[in-house]
């Protein structure tokens, strides 16, 4: 029991870690060269800059939310995580208290035989 | 059913818990509004509609048991119910992580988070039930109880409908659900409904047991007096 319990959560960390752990791949030379691009297929006149800061800033703001996002996420899971494990364990120790019980239960015959 | 059925549920669970585990994490995309916090949707809604699940499970088999007054239905209602009860404090757990984060509160008193609470409370109140009466009472009432608290699970899943919710979506909204994340939820729901079957199987077989150890116990104690 106890094994599935260490083995379970090394499993939801290690795929919580290798989520978060993707590297974010937008750079700014990135953001330039799509902003090139779609200002220069736009009809309407466009401040490129302009254009390129905003986007800078809004990945700027997304990315400084990030930890807070991914600590309602690993709260969420691990809270989920929690329920499960700590339900599984009282049904184990359930198990081996009855299972010991019974046991105890089956010798007595035999020992007021002896 | 036997010890290998059970094992080979339980690998296909572990399995499909790590599987979707990975899709969660590392497949389905990022939603663009919750971003990273949406990826609570997946466990936090399949755990609601196993749920239902669960209690439609209790509310057959008290049913069966009014009927037929057999105790192995008694039992196998009681069981659905423990374990819908641990579903329904995940997603009570789990709804107010992401409450915070989407309305920037752990809690409002909408329809559908007021309903799941007292569906939540009534089956706490279930087992309140069954440790206070004695063996035939608990089976007759609490059977009774798990018919009528059943009722609050249309309730819950009405109640956006029922009741105008600024919160949660109104049943049957169209979402623009991205493939990878639909499939994503698939895989989770499945994952849930099968360890929700593994749980039941074990926590029904420790129920059957006790009985029989009760059973025994009582033969015993007549043999000696």
């Amino acid at each position: 029991m106890r094994i599935i319990v260490v083995a379970s959560f090394v499993v939801v960390l290690a795929l919580f870690i290798f989520a978060t752990q993707v590297p974010v791949d937008i750079t700014p030379d990135k953001v330039s060269a799509a902003v090139s691009e779609a200002v220069s297929k736009s009809e309407a006149p466009v401040d490129e800059e302009i254009v390129e800061q905003v986007v800078l800033n809004s990945i700027a703001v997304l990315e400084k939310g990030q930890s807070t996002r991914l600590k309602y996420l690993a709260s969420a899971y691990l809270v989920i995580w929690l329920v499960f494990m700590l339900y599984v364990l009282r049904l184990g120790q359930q198990q081996q208290a009855l299972d010991k019980r019974l046991a105890q239960l089956e010798q007595t015959p035999e020992t007021q035989e002896d | 059913m036997g010890n290998l059925s059970t094992k080979i549920i339980g690998v296909i669970a572990a399995l499909l818990i790590f599987i979707s585990l990975y899709l969660v994490f590392g497949y389905a995309q990022i939603e663009s509004t919750m971003l990273e916090v949406q990826k609570i949707f997946y466990y936090h809604v399949s755990a609601a509609l196993t749920v239902y699940l669960a209690f439609g499970i209790n509310c057959l088999f008290s049913i069966k048991y009014l009927i037929q007054r057999k105790s192995n239905d008694d039992l196998l209602a009681a069981a659905a119910a423990e374990i819908g009860l641990i579903f329904c404090t995940i997603v009570l757990l789990s709804g107010p992580i992401w409450a915070r984060y989407a309305w920037n509160t752990w809690w409002n008193w909408e329809p559908r988070l007021t309903s799941t609470l007292v569906l939540w409370l009534m089956y706490i109140g279930y087992f309140i039930l069954r440790s206070a009466l004695e063996a035939d009472k608990r089976k007759l009432y609490s059977a009774v109880l798990g018919v009528i608290a059943f009722v609050d699970v249309p309730i819950v899943h009405f109640a956006t409908k029922f009741w105008k919710s600024e919160a949660h979506p109104e049943r049957g909204a169209k979402f623009d659900i991205a493939p990878s994340m639909l499939y994503t939820f698939l895989v989770v729901l499945a994952a849930c409904i099968i360890l929700f079957t593994l749980l039941l199987i074990v926590r029904y077989r420790i129920q059957t047991t006790q009985t029989r150890y009760e059973m025994i116990q009582q033969k015993h104690l007549a043999e000696a007096s």
